[in-house]
């Protein structure tokens, strides 16, 4: 089958040109990646293949030490996640844990419904269904689907960050280096992530874009980018255009 | 001959932009680090020597704070000006981009990657955003008491119906190395004991392997196979297979030496019949 045409040979020709391209763009470049890695994000995101991490904040291979699941969830026990936290902090000593949820999240349609999903997945985001439960009212108030959707996948990265402040690992690279964490939410109708505030971060308004305020305060931190640069501030990590 | 491959594979499909997003950011890169970063990239495009940007591009590493508190503020009216860029681009490209993404995924790809900032998936492979599920952990495991990547497998099968499942493992694995250290690791030693069961299964031919980074890259592919096998195990992936044909497993491992993806050309078919006598989940 012609490469175009079959997904499989598509990614491996593709990876070919992109190595080609890569290597001759910067000699240097994988000689580079294979000496290690010395990232300084942790992202926490979802496996929906609308979410690529590097892609969206335009961030380069060695950049960003990844995890994705099923809705971004995280739960205490999750021994997947938990290795990863674990390598990730105490290890590579990252600087930033960034937990990412988006909007038009499946996994948050299915914790909205009564319906079973069906196998291991009900149980995976039972933890999601009980943000639900705690925030019925408030869901159901919300007449349109789509805001609903985002409000709980919100309040899911809410809970998500409220367990990372609670890993032992994660509380002694707060209080020993100043480890900071950040919950956001990835917008896919418009490609931009915004602050919630959550974790470390103490100027959260709950859904408004950060980057928008403070044109650095001297304590900012810059991880930079293809299209943007992630900028770490005091009040919480946000996204800017180059 | 470079130019004729990068021709053939990422422009020849209208709906790659790698190479249209690169040309297009140089052109609204604002003056600045940025440009300095960039124009690497799109000097190197036009087959120039680039010895020199490489020591451009990571200027801002360099920089004081202060200078990077100036930028900050310099760039302050530009915020998310660079994405909408992005955002305007894909739209150009492709009007329907966004809206279709907000519609929903199908992805033909799963992909079960480590964690490692090195590996990209989308990005190494070419893949654009709703093209590839995937799932990174620490060495790219598939443990079969594991909720979090069983639920991943689970949605991506019945649910998405990829058709492709990809391990993908890579060479000088952290992880990997990590499994081999006769160290309690605390919370990593349930995970990486996975590892170790590995190298137990294959003992003798790791064992003849005298070179320490020989014996730990063929761990890795060794390690990458077992975990395709696991993923064959599972009832989403053995019923959906006899259903449909699909979804088809492939192990891949990635190599930092070169940026290449070496399949391992697992043989999706003799490796379900070969453990579908004892792990059968399809009647």
């Amino acid at each position: 089958m012609d490469a175009s045409e079959d997904p499989f040979a598509y990614a491996l020709s593709s990876n070919q040109a992109w190595a080609g391209y890569k290597g001759h763009q910067n000699p240097d470049f994988f000689p580079k990646l294979a000496s290690g890695q010395s990232p300084n994000i942790l992202w926490l995101g979802c496996s929906d293949s609308r979410c690529p991490e590097t892609t969206i904040l335009g961030l380069q291979p060695g950049d960003v030490f990844v995890h994705r699941n099923i809705a971004n969830i995280i739960s205490p026990t999750d021994i997947n996640t938990s290795a990863v936290i674990e390598y990730a902090v105490i290890y590579l000593k990252v600087k930033h844990v960034v937990l990412c949820g988006h909007s038009a999240c499946g996994g948050a349609a299915a914790a909205l419904s009564d319906e079973r999903v069906g196998g291991v997945l009900d149980t995976w985001l039972t933890p999601l269904k009980a943000v639900r439960n705690a925030n019925r009212e408030e869901l159901m108030a919300i007449s349109d689907d789509k805001a609903r959707a985002v409000r709980i996948a919100e309040l899911n990265v809410e809970a998500g960050a409220q367990v990372l402040m609670a890993n032992m690992a994660i509380q002694e690279a707060i209080r020993d280096r100043g480890l900071q964490v950040h919950g956001t939410l990835f917008d896919i109708g418009s490609g931009r992530i915004h602050d919630l505030g959550f974790g470390t971060g103490k100027g959260g308004s709950g859904g408004g874009a950060l980057g928008g305020g403070g044109g650095g305060d001297g304590t900012a931190e810059v991880v930079k980018g293809k299209h943007a640069m992630l900028v770490f501030r005091n009040d919480g990590a946000g996204m800017q255009a180059l | 001959m470079l130019k004729g491959r990068l021709g053939c594979s990422l422009l020849s499909s209208t709906r790659r932009t790698f190479i249209t997003r690169v040309t297009v950011t140089h052109q609204q890169a604002p003056r600045s680090l940025s440009l300095a970063r960039y124009s690497s990239q799109s000097g190197s495009n036009s087959g120039s020597n680039n010895s020199s940007s490489t020591g451009r591009k990571d200027s801002w590493r360099t920089m004081a704070e202060s200078d990077i508190s100036r930028y900050l503020q310099e760039t302050h009216d530009r915020v998310f000006d660079h994405n909408r860029a992005w955002a305007a681009e894909q739209s150009k490209n492709d009007p329907e981009f966004f809206t279709k993404l907000s519609a929903g995924q199908s992805p033909d790809y799963l992909w079960i990657g480590c964690s490692d900032s090195r590996i990209p998936a989308e990005q190494i492979t070419g893949l654009e955003p709703g093209e590839a599920f995937v799932h990174r952990n620490i060495a790219n495991l598939v443990v079969n008491t594991d909720l979090n990547v069983m639920s991943v497998i689970n949605y991506a099968v019945r649910h998405l119906q990829v058709k492709h499942i990809v391990v993908c493992g890579h060479y000088g694995c952290g992880g990997v190395k990590a499994a081999m250290t006769p160290k309690d690791l605390g919370l990593l030693n349930p995970w990486l004991r996975n590892i170790r069961d590995v190298y137990r299964l294959h003992e003798k031919e790791l064992d003849a392997i005298s070179d320490e980074t020989a014996r730990y890259d063929r761990l890795v592919e060794l390690s990458v196979v077992e975990q395709c096998r696991n993923v064959i195990k599972t009832a989403a992936v053995q019923q959906s297979y006899a259903k449909n044909q699909f979804p088809i497993v492939h192990g891949w491992v990635f190599g930092f030496g070169d940026g290449l993806l070496k399949d391992l050309k697992v043989d999706h078919e003799a490796m379900l019949h070969g453990i579908q006598k004892i792990y059968n989940l399809t009647e």
